[in-house]
């Protein structure tokens, strides 16, 4: 199992358990297929209530940057998350691991990614999640994705397509991206 | 049947989780609009797009729809359960502790409206991806309708919280239609035009009920400015470009507020947010 470790240990601004965190990442590390001697950081900044993350470096030790509110129980402000938790480490991952297998090559650096794209591929990741019996919210999902490609018909074809895919490329993606830009903008 | 219930004894269901008031205000973390004040970037997208958590561009916005509207669900509920207790609460009468007939009648209508829009929310739940009860329930509404004068009752709920659901409605409207959403543009629109009337029915009874008692009436306004103030959302709602939920001016003045009472509340928003901002950096200091 891959060594997980997370910052801070304590948290003062929200009830988080740093290890339960681990756990959740650990776990979710050895479903995605991490090896044994894989180490993983989670760097968490408990101040804010917002959802973004980020990956600071892709080869051991991962580095992962999370916002609190992503690892945040919506029913419950301040506590953690188990599903929230679960698909935020998650997400970030797979994200790793698809730039590491050579699928993703052609794939812009993460800070150059357009939010249609950035959609798109969590979509990809989202539906494999939810394939290993985590609640990844596909309805919620779907309308992130409906707001980036359009409120149409090809939106939800091309958004049922990147959910099944169980190995995606980012010739998928850019594909996708593709084919709903031409019924929100066409030529 | 229980007059003048407390919020502890509104029924719901095992999909609802509540959380207090209080609760709230003890959540020191730093919010998006607290970061534009610390970073002095409030106000300063005056002549340019607006761009805040509710434009389409923004990473997060999709979800802080959800959470916003999901919010909107539950006051919906809360405004209907509230204005069936000031029908019941009450006896008709022209005492101080009475209400005329016809404010009651209005009651029974704004009860009708905010069944309609209980029953809008749930579909517009369905098509945002909200599960009912994703998000933790605050009563704060149904709090302001427990207090047990009716005038100062109409005036924290109905000129001041429907008066914030007016300005949520009127940005969400905008963001269903930039986002290319027609269902939560059309949603938001017939909500608003409703809304708009239950303010003005507040404006209206609050001057004729306490037409020849300017004591009550100058306690409802202060107990309306304490509301505005407190659920303001720390600033979140403001009359800057860079608020994510901008004051409706137009929609206000159509409620029955005269220009001089939208810029307090706009007043009252900023010092909200410089008081949340203040008391950030202060324990971030500490710490």
């Amino acid at each position: 199992m891959a060594t997980v470790s997370v910052t801070p240990q304590q948290f003062t601004f929200v009830m988080y358990d740093a290890g339960r965190i681990a756990e959740i990442a650990s776990t979710l590390a050895d479903q995605l297929g991490f090896g044994a001697d894989e180490v993983i950081e989670i760097d968490i900044d408990e101040k804010t209530p917002l959802a973004r993350t980020r990956i600071d470096s892709l080869e051991s030790p991962v580095k992962l940057f999370v916002e609190g509110g992503a690892l945040e129980d919506s029913q419950t402000p301040r506590h953690l998350g188990e599903r929230a938790s679960a698909t935020s480490i998650g997400r970030l991952l797979l994200r790793v691991l698809d730039r590491r297998s050579g699928r993703f090559a052609d794939a812009p650096a993460e800070d150059q990614l357009t939010l249609p794209q950035v959609v798109a591929w969590d979509t990809t990741a989202m539906g494999r999640l939810s394939a290993l019996g985590y609640d990844a919210q596909e309805p919620r999902r779907r309308y992130a994705f409906r707001n980036r490609h359009g409120f149409t018909d090809t939106a939800d074809q091309v958004f049922d397509r990147l959910w099944a895919s169980d190995e995606p490329t980012w010739a998928d993606v850019a594909a996708a991206c593709e084919e709903t830009a031409r019924v929100i903008q066409p030529a | 049947m229980k007059k003048l219930m407390r919020s502890d004894d509104l029924a719901r269901d095992g999909r609802f989780k509540r959380v207090e008031v209080q609760e709230r205000f003890l959540d020191r973390r730093m919010t998006p609009r607290m970061r534009e004040a610390v970073e002095g970037r409030v106000g300063q997208s005056e002549g340019k797009k607006r761009r805040t958590e509710f434009s389409p561009e923004h990473p997060d916005a999709p979800d802080r729809a959800r959470a916003l509207m999901h919010g909107i669900f539950v006051g919906e509920i809360q405004a209907l359960e509230g204005a069936g207790r000031t029908c019941w609460d009450f006896e008709t009468g022209a005492g101080q502790d009475d209400v005329p007939f016809a404010m009651k009648l209005d009651m029974a209508r704004q009860c009708w409206d905010e069944a309609r829009h209980c029953e809008i929310s749930v579909k517009l739940s369905d098509h945002m991806g909200t599960e009912i009860g994703e998000f933790a329930e605050s009563a704060f509404l149904f709090e302001a309708a427990c207090n047990p004068d009716p005038i100062l009752r109409l005036t924290g709920v109905n000129r001041a919280l429907e008066g914030l659901a007016i300005d949520v409605f009127n940005t969400m409207k905008e963001f269903g239609d930039t986002s290319g959403d027609p269902v939560l543009e059309f949603c938001e629109d017939w909500m608003l035009a409703d809304e708009v009337t239950h303010v003005k029915m507040g404006s209206d009874w609050l001057k004729r009920v306490t037409e020849n008692d300017p004591e009550r009436r100058q306690r409802a306004l202060e107990f309306q400015r304490v509301v505005d103030k407190l659920f303001s959302g720390g600033g979140f709602r403001g009359d800057d470009e860079s608020s994510p939920v901008k004051l409706a001016r137009r929609f206000r003045e159509l409620a029955g507020f005269d220009s001089g009472e939208i810029d307090e509340i706009a007043e009252l928003s900023k010092q909200a947010l410089e008081e949340a901002t203040a008391r950030f950096n202060a324990e971030a200091a500490s710490a």
